[in-house]
C-alpha cells in the first residue's frame, strides 16, 4: 500500500480507526466523506465486526447483511479510507506535536491479495479443520479460509501459527506435518508426492530414518508421538505398489550447465535429483558396483530392503540423471576438464576407524563397513557355528550383530565400553538385537585380539567402570584393574566409528583435521568455487535425513552459483520458528488419550532365519488412525494442496509479517465488545449439555449464511420443537462480576423468537426473564409483536438446567407470576441470551499516556454528557460499544460523534492549537 | 445423551479422518445424523459437526423432507469438494 503523503504535514493519515465493526466503519466513512485520510485497521481477515454475522436487526427485522455490506463495500472502496485487515495495532504513542506514532503489525495471510479471486479452491483442498469463529464455533472451517461469504475483502487467508515442531526439526525440511495431514485425509499419493518434492528417498527414509520429527512431536507429551516415519513408509509402500516405476519422464534440460555428483548416497542422490528438477544435466559417479552409498552397503536389508533403495533411486534416474558405477573419482579437476561446471562431493564416510589394539590385522578381524558391505552384496559366507564379537555401541555395531545372527552365528556378543544407556544406538534397535539373542556386554572393551597362524582365535577384553567426566560431561570409562578375560572368537567386527576417505583430494581441497571437507556450512561451497561438498563427508557420520538435507542445500546453492547469483544472504531456510508444544496443548481444555499403534515385526524365528524385512507396515486403518492423532501444531500443515489448487497462483507460503510505523493525527478506538462466556454460569450447562447454545450461536443458525441447513439442535441434528430463552445470562449479575444491563439481549432474543416462529411455525418459544427492557423507538411494539406471534414470556429466574437422556433439557425456575413457586419445564433446546462485556484490548495499546477505564472496564468517556467519545488522552476518541453497551443505532450515532471529535482535533493540531 | 462432550477442537480436527467413514455410511442412501451415528458408532453430537463440515465443503447435502421425528437425511453429493 502506498501511504499517502501530505504536502502540509508529515502525517501518513489524519485519523487511525482501530476496529472495523459497524462503529469503526461509520467513523471511517464519515471522516472520509469530510475529506480526511483514514486508516482503518482490523485484526480479522474481513471488516464488518459482529454485525455482519447477525441474522437480522431489531426492531425492523432488516437483513443485517443488507445493511452491513454496503457499508463494508463503501469503506473498502472509499478514496480516503485505506484498509489494513488481518493487522493489529501494537502501539500508539502521542508525540510532542499532538499527533500519534503508531506501530501496526500486518500478519501474513500467505495469500497474495492482489492475485486471489476468492474462489475458495484453497479452502476446499485444505486438509486441516479448525473451529469456525465466524460461525460461533458451531462448525468447522479450514486452515485456509475466507472469513465468510460476504467478507470484504473477499480474499483467502491461511492460518499458520508457526512451523509444526516435526517439520521444523527435520534436517531435510521434509514437511512431516503436511504428509501426516494428507494421510489423515486419505490423500496418500499427494502425501507421497509432498515428500518426493524434497527427496527421492521416500521409501528408504520411511524405514531407516531416525525420525527426529517424532522426538519433537507434541503428542509425545501426552501418550506417545505420532509415528511419522511409519506413516511415511506406509505412503511410500502404497505408492510403489501402484507405481512400479516413476510416472514422470526425463526433465527437459533447460540449463546449459552440467553438474557432476561424486557419490550416490543420500546426499548425492538428493542433490542430483533437485538439480535435475531445476533443469541441469547431472551425472553421478559411484565407486561401488551399485548405487546407494550407505543405503546400499551399510544398512542391512532386514532394515532396508534393497528393492526399496532401487525404487527410490529410480526416482532420480527417471529424471534423466545418469549414474556411472564402479568409477572412483580421484581428481576433481578432471571432471571440470570433462565439461562439468560444478561438482558436488558427497563421498560419505566409507572407512572404518580402527581400534588400535594388538592383533587388529589378524585374519578374522574386520571393520563393520567391510562386513556389512559383503553381507549386502550377498558374498558374506555363512557364520554357522561361529562365535562373533562386535566391538562398539552404535547403530552400525548393532546392525552388524543382527546381520551375524542371520548368517547363523552360534553366539554373537556386543562389547561396549560404557553402559547400555550410553549406547549411541537407538534403544529399540538394541532391544531388537537382544530379542534376537545377541549377548550385550556393557562396560567391556577389547584390548587385544589373539590368534594362531595369523588367524583370529580370541578376544582379550577388560572390564570398565565409569571414571571422571570427560569434556562432553559423560563419565569416561576406565579399566578395572585385573579384570581381563578372554573370549574365544571366530570373527571380530570393529564398529567404533566411520571416517571419510578423502585422502585423494587433499591436494585439491582443504580438509579438516578429521578428514572431512572444509566448506562454508551455509552454502556448502569449498574454497574452490565450483566445488561443493556435503553429507557425511562434511558432517562426519550422521543421520540419513541430515545427509538428505545437505544434498538439498547443496543443490540450492549450486543452482545459485551456476546462475551467477550471490550465495551470501540467500536466506535458504525460511521456515518459521516452531510452535511450542505447551501452546498447542493449551488450545484445548481437554485432550483424549489416543494410544499409539504398537510397532509390529515378523515372528522372531522368521526374523532370525534370514534377511526378510523385520518391521511390518502399518495397515491403512492404522496409518489413518495414527495420522488422526496429529494435533496440527502449526495449524497450517504446509501440505501445499492450497497452492496446487489455486488457479491464480496466489498462495505464497513464504510470506512473512510486516511491521509498519505511521504518524496519524488522531485515533478512534472502536474495538467493540466481548460476549459473556456462557460456561461461566455452570448451572446452565453450556459446553456440557449439547443442546444449550448462546444467542450468538442462534443468530448464526438463523442467518442466511448459517452453518447448518436449518435450525438444528447441536446434540443430534433434530429440528427443535420447543426452544427456551434465558435472558440476562451474564448481565445484571453480580455473581459473575457484571452488574450492568447489556441493553441488547432482550431485543435480540425477541428478534430471534420472531425469526424462529417464522422458520419453524410448529415450534414453541418460551422466554424466561426478570424484566424486559424495551427502551428505544419501536422496541415495546416489537416485544408485543413477539407475544402476539405466540412467544410465551415467563417471569422467573432459571436456577438450573438438567440434561435428559433424550438430550432434552429440564429447566428449574421460580415462577414469579405464578406465586413464586418452583416449577420445572422441559425443552429440547435452550438459548442463553448472553450479555456483553468490555473489550479491554485497547488499554494495552497506548504508551506514555494512559487510556483510562470506567468503573466497568469500558473505555472511559471523560465528558460523556457534552463531549461524547472524548477519552482521557487528548486526540483519542472512542466509538460504539468500546465505551459501553449499545444497540446498533446508538453505536452508529456514537461513531458519528467520535468522527466529528476527531475531525475537530485534526483541524486544531493543523492550526497548531 | 450419548457420549461425553470432547474438546471441540479435537472433534473438529477429526472431520477429515471421518469423512470416508461417513461417506461409507451413506453409500446406500441418505441417513439422519442419529442413523449415521449408530452406523459408525460415534456420538450424534460429534457426527453432526462432521456432517455439517462435510456439507459445507460439498461432500454431503440434505435430501428430501424432514422425517416425522424431526430429522433431515444427508447423502453424498457431487459438490465442490467431492
Amino acid at each position: 500500500m502506498d501511504l499517502p503523503g501530505r504536502e502540509t504535514d508529515s502525517m501518513n493519515y489524519d485519523v487511525l480507526v482501530v476496529g472495523s465493526g459497524i462503529g469503526g466503519m461509520e467513523s471511517a466513512l464519515k471522516l472520509g466523506d469530510m475529506g480526511y485520510k483514514v486508516l482503518l485497521v482490523e485484526k480479522e481477515a474481513s471488516i464488518g465486526g459482529k454485525m455482519i454475522l447477525l441474522s437480522k436487526v431489531f426492531p425492523t427485522l432488516d437483513c443485517a447483511s443488507c445493511i452491513s455490506t454496503p457499508k463494508m463495500a463503501a469503506a473498502a472502496h472509499h478514496p480516503n479510507v485505506d484498509l489494513m485487515v488481518y493487522s493489529e495495532v501494537e502501539e500508539i504513542d502521542r508525540n510532542g506535536k499532538g499527533t500519534f506514532n503508531v506501530k501496526v503489525r500486518k500478519k501474513p495471510t500467505y495469500v497474495n491479495p492482489s492475485l486471489c479471486t476468492g474462489c475458495r479452491q484453497c479452502e476446499t483442498a485444505c486438509n486441516v479443520a479448525v473451529p469456525d469463529q465466524f460461525n460461533a464455533n458451531l462448525a468447522a472451517r479450514r486452515a485456509a479460509y475466507i472469513a465468510f461469504p460476504q467478507a470484504v475483502p473477499k480474499k483467502a487467508v491461511i492460518e499458520k501459527e508457526g512451523s509444526s515442531p516435526c517439520t521444523f526439526t527435520c534436517p531435510a525440511g521434509i514437511k512431516a506435518h503436511g504428509y501426516v495431514a494428507l494421510t489423515r485425509s486419505g490423500k496418500y499419493d499427494e502425501a507421497f508426492n509432498l515428500v518426493l518434492g524434497e527427496t527421492p528417498l521416500v521409501g528408504s527414509l520411511g524405514r531407516a530414518c531416525y525420525a527426529p520429527c517424532e522426538g519433537e512431536c507434541t503428542r509425545d507429551m501426552v501418550e506417545g508421538a505420532v509415528p511419522v516415519r511409519r506413516i511415511k513408509r506406509f505412503i511410500a509402500d502404497r505408492y510403489y505398489q501402484g507405481h512400479r516405476e516413476p510416472v514422470y519422464s526425463a526433465v527437459e534440460k533447460t540449463k546449459v550447465h552440467k553438474v557432476a555428483v561424486v557419490g550416490s548416497g543420500p546426499a548425492g542422490l538428493t542433490a542430483a535429483y533437485q538439480l535435475a528438477l531445476k533443469g541441469y544435466e547431472v551425472k553421478i559417479f559411484e565407486a561401488q558396483p551399485l548405487p546407494g552409498g550407505m543405503l546400499r552397503t551399510a544398512l542391512p536389508s532386514f532394515r532396508l530392503p534393497k528393492a526399496v533403495v532401487d525404487r527410490d533411486i529410480s526416482n532420480v534416474t527417471a529424471l534423466g540423471v545418469v549414474i556411472e558405477t564402479g568409477v572412483r573419482v580421484e581428481k576433481i579437476s578432471q571432471l571440470r576438464e570433462e565439461g562439468f561446471d560444478a561438482v558436488f562431493m558427497a563421498t560419505g564416510t566409507n572407512k572404518d576407524v580402527t581400534l588400535g589394539v594388538k592383533g587388529e590385522n589378524l585374519e578374522g578381524v574386520r571393520g563393520s563397513l567391510d562386513f556389512l558391505r559383503s553381507v549386502n552384496l550377498g558374498v558374506e559366507p555363512s557364520l554357522k557355528g561361529k562365535i562373533v564379537v562386535v566391538a562398539g555401541g552404535g547403530n552400525v555395531a548393532v546392525d552388524s550383530a543382527r546381520a551375524a545372527v542371520r548368517l547363523g552365528a552360534q553366539r554373537v556378543i556386543i562389547q561396549y565400553r560404557r553402559g547400555r544407556e550410553d549406547m549411541p544406538a537407538h534403544r529399540w534397535e538394541v532391544e531388537a538385537a537382544l530379542g534376537e539373542g545377541v549377548d550385550l556386554q556393557p562396560f567391556c572393551a577389547p584390548v587385544e585380539f589373539t590368534g594362531k597362524n595369523g588367524r583370529l582365535a580370541g578376544v582379550k577384553s577388560v572390564r570398565m567402570q565409569p571414571g571422571e567426566p570427560d569434556s562432553s560431561g559423560r563419565r569416561k570409562p576406565v579399566p578395572v584393574k585385573g579384570s581381563e578375560f578372554t573370549t574365544p572368537a571366530d570373527l571380530v567386527i570393529t564398529a567404533v566409528g566411520l571416517t571419510p576417505s578423502t585422502g585423494d583430494f587433499e591436494k585439491e581441497l582443504k580438509l579438516n583435521g578429521n578428514g572431512t571437507f572444509a566448506v562454508n556450512t551455509e552454502t556448502l561451497q569449498t574454497p574452490v568455487p565450483y566445488i561443493f561438498a556435503g553429507g557425511d563427508a562434511v558432517t562426519g557420520p550422521s543421520m540419513i535425513v541430515k545427509a538428505v538435507g545437505q544434498g538439498k542445500r547443496a543443490a540450492y546453492f549450486i543452482d545459485r552459483f551456476l546462475s551467477g547469483e550471490s550465495l551470501d544472504g540467500a536466506d535458504y531456510d525460511r521456515r518459521l520458528g516452531p510452535v511450542a508444544g505447551e501452546a498447542v496443548l493449551g488450545r484445548q481444555e481437554s485432550l483424549s488419550r489416543l494410544e499409539p499403534v504398537a510397532e509390529k515385526e515378523i515372528p522372531l524365528e522368521e526374523s532370525k532365519a534370514g534377511f526378510s524385512e523385520v518391521e511390518l507396515i502399518l495397515s491403512e486403518e492404522e496409518a489413518r488412525y495414527s495420522a488422526g492423532r496429529c494435533l496440527d501444531c502449526g495449524v497450517c500443515s504446509e501440505c501445499s494442496q492450497c497452492a496446487a489448487s489455486c488457479p491464480a497462483n496466489a498462495v505464497d507460503l513464504g510470506m512473512r509479517e510486516e511491521k509498519r510505523e505511521l504518524e496519524v493525527g488522531s485515533v478512534i478506538v472502536s474495538t467493540g465488545f466481548k460476549l459473556f462466556p456462557a460456561d461461566a454460569k455452570p448451572q446452565y450447562g453450556y459446553g456440557k449439555y449439547k443442546n444449550v447454545i448462546t444467542g450468538m450461536q442462534m443468530d448464526r443458525l438463523l442467518a442466511p449464511t448459517r452453518p447448518f441447513n436449518t435450525i438444528l439442535r447441536p446434540g443430534d441434528g433434530k429440528v427443535p420443537d420447543s426452544i427456551a430463552y434465558i435472558l440476562c445470562t451474564g448481565s445484571r449479575d453480580k455473581t459473575v462480576g457484571n452488574p450492568l444491563c447489556s441493553r441488547v439481549c432482550c431485543m435480540y432474543s425477541i428478534k430471534q423468537n420472531q425469526l424462529i416462529m417464522g422458520s419453524l411455525p410448529m415450534a414453541d418459544v418460551t422466554v424466561y426473564y426478570i424484566d424486559i427492557r424495551a427502551f428505544s423507538k419501536g422496541y415495546e411494539e416489537f416485544y408485543n409483536q413477539a407475544g402476539g406471534m405466540g412467544a410465551n414470556f415467563v417471569k422467573g429466574r432459571v436456577a438450573r438446567i438438567d440434561e435428559q437422556e433424550s438430550g432434552n433439557l429440564v429447566l428449574t425456575y421460580e415462577d414469579i407470576d405464578g406465586g413464586g413457586v418452583i416449577q420445572k419445564a422441559e425443552h429440547d433446546m435452550v438459548v442463553l441470551s448472553v450479555g456483553i462485556l468490555p473489550n479491554t484490548d485497547p488499554f494495552g495499546l497506548f504508551t506514555g499516556e494512559e487510556l483510562e477505564q470506567d468503573d466497568f472496564a469500558y473505555v472511559k468517556e471523560t465528558d460523556e454528557d457534552v463531549s461524547p467519545g472524548k477519552t482521557s488522552i487528548d486526540g483519542v476518541f472512542v466509538a460504539g460499544t468500546a465505551s459501553g453497551a449499545k444497540d446498533i443505532p446508538d453505536t452508529i450515532l456514537h461513531a458519528g460523534a467520535a468522527a466529528a471529535q476527531a475531525a475537530a482535533y485534526v483541524e486544531r493540531i493543523r492550526r497548531g492549537k | 445423551m450419548n457420549g461425553e462432550v470432547r474438546d471441540l477442537r479435537e472433534v473438529i480436527r477429526e472431520e477429515l479422518l471421518m469423512k470416508d467413514v461417513i461417506l461409507g455410511a451413506v453409500k446406500d442412501g441418505p441417513r439422519t445424523v442419529p442413523e449415521i451415528a449408530s452406523a459408525i458408532g460415534r456420538p450424534s453430537h460429534e457426527v453432526l459437526i462432521w456432517v455439517m463440515g462435510l456439507r459445507r465443503y460439498g461432500h454431503l447435502s440434505e435430501t428430501g423432507e424432514m422425517t416425522d421425528e424431526g430429522y433431515y437425511r444427508y447423502g453424498a453429493s457431487a459438490g465442490e469438494g467431492s
